[in-house]
């Protein structure tokens, strides 16, 4: 069962119907109905409304970046997520727009750059930039680049040119852009001085 | 703590409290967020004692954002005072915050530490708020 079920999450096959009905009435049916009203375009093809199933598609898009495999009426057709609309509070998905894509061509997208190590002690690693624009085949999108900051000092600077890019993937952002800082914690207010909130402050510290 | 420089006019109406946040709903600059539930006029006191008791928890290492700023006034007339002559004075500066509306971010602490110094410092905030996770895809 869980052998199943790890294959249905690896493999983005998503069976889409086409829709033929617009408007806010319309998409509230059928989020209502366990769908998400969702639009490929790109290629110059002509934009296709569907409806995709909400649990298969939000499991997928945990990943950033994701290529589904639309089943449209029988036909395939690979499509990369280009843009999610959420609810900022209930947190479901309400739109999604995806962009016609075919195997071995490349595209442009932002890779999530993630730390790995510790720097030396009393340091901190400043992340300025997020994510990376890397051009790369579109069937092989890299999930993150990891980059190690392990035994850093303070005053390093990591550039994106200085970082090893998964195979295949070739750097689009400027690459001069500051991605790493580390740097001695500037001294934090704690509040100490004799502000409004230090009767407050104080008291909580001597609860501790 | 936070207060404007200069104003445009001293006294305003009170903010519209209705409808959910528009802009400023994901975490964008750090690791971590408070996110609020429920609307809520959030003043540069409370604001303040948040700050402290995330970075008294924090101690060295990590970096907070504050998203909000307490930039409209509202006004008290004084106590046992009859109604009428004029609009009372300034008394507090208030942020208003809508739901959804991520208030402070943190970054550069471990996920126990994170979470724990948000939930100190959402105990100083007079809303409903939860902590928020940035994600994947969010810019």
């Amino acid at each position: 069962m869980a052998e199943k079920k790890a294959h249905k999450e690896l493999t983005n096959k998503i069976t889409a119907e086409p829709r033929n009905t617009f408007g806010k009435g319309v998409a509230r049916k059928l989020r209502a109905a366990g769908k998400v009203p969702a639009v490929v375009y790109g290629h110059g093809t002509e934009p296709r409304h569907l409806s995709l199933p909400a649990h298969d598609v939000s499991l997928l898009l945990r990943k950033a970046n994701a290529i589904l495999d639309l089943q449209i009426e029988g036909e395939s057709q690979l499509a990369l997520v280009k843009d999610v609309q959420k609810d900022p509070l209930r947190q479901i998905i309400e739109h999604i727009d995806l962009i016609v894509v075919r195997k071995g061509e490349r595209v442009e997208v932002d890779v999530a750059v993630h730390l790995e190590g510790e720097p030396v002690s009393g340091t901190v690693a400043d992340q300025d930039a997020k994510s990376l624009l890397v051009e790369t085949l579109a069937i092989s999108i890299p999930e993150n680049i990891v980059v190690s900051v392990e035994g850093l000092e303070a005053g390093t600077h990591i550039y994106a040119k200085d970082i090893t890019l998964p195979e295949g993937a070739v750097l689009i952002t400027d690459p001069e852009t500051l991605v790493i800082a580390i740097s001695v914690p500037a001294e934090q207010d704690l509040g100490e001085a004799p502000e409004v909130e230090a009767p407050a402050a104080e008291a909580e510290a001597a609860a501790e | 703590m936070l207060i404007p420089r200069r104003v445009k006019h001293r006294k305003q109406h009170h903010p519209g409290r209705s409808g959910q946040a528009t802009g400023g709903t994901t975490v964008t600059f750090g690791e971590y967020g408070i996110q609020a539930i429920t609307p809520a006029y959030v003043t540069n006191r409370q604001i303040e004692a948040a700050r402290i008791a995330m970075t008294r928890h924090i101690k060295r290492g990590g970096k907070v954002w504050i998203n909000i700023y307490p930039d409209r006034p509202l006004t008290k007339k004084p106590a046992e005072t009859r109604m009428g002559s004029g609009k009372g004075s300034p008394e507090w500066w208030i942020a208003n915050v809508k739901p959804g509306r991520v208030l402070f971010e943190l970054a550069g602490v471990s996920d126990v530490v994170a979470r724990e110094a948000l939930t100190r410092a959402i105990h100083k905030l007079p809303l409903k708020a939860r902590i928020i996770k940035r994600e994947e895809g969010d810019a």
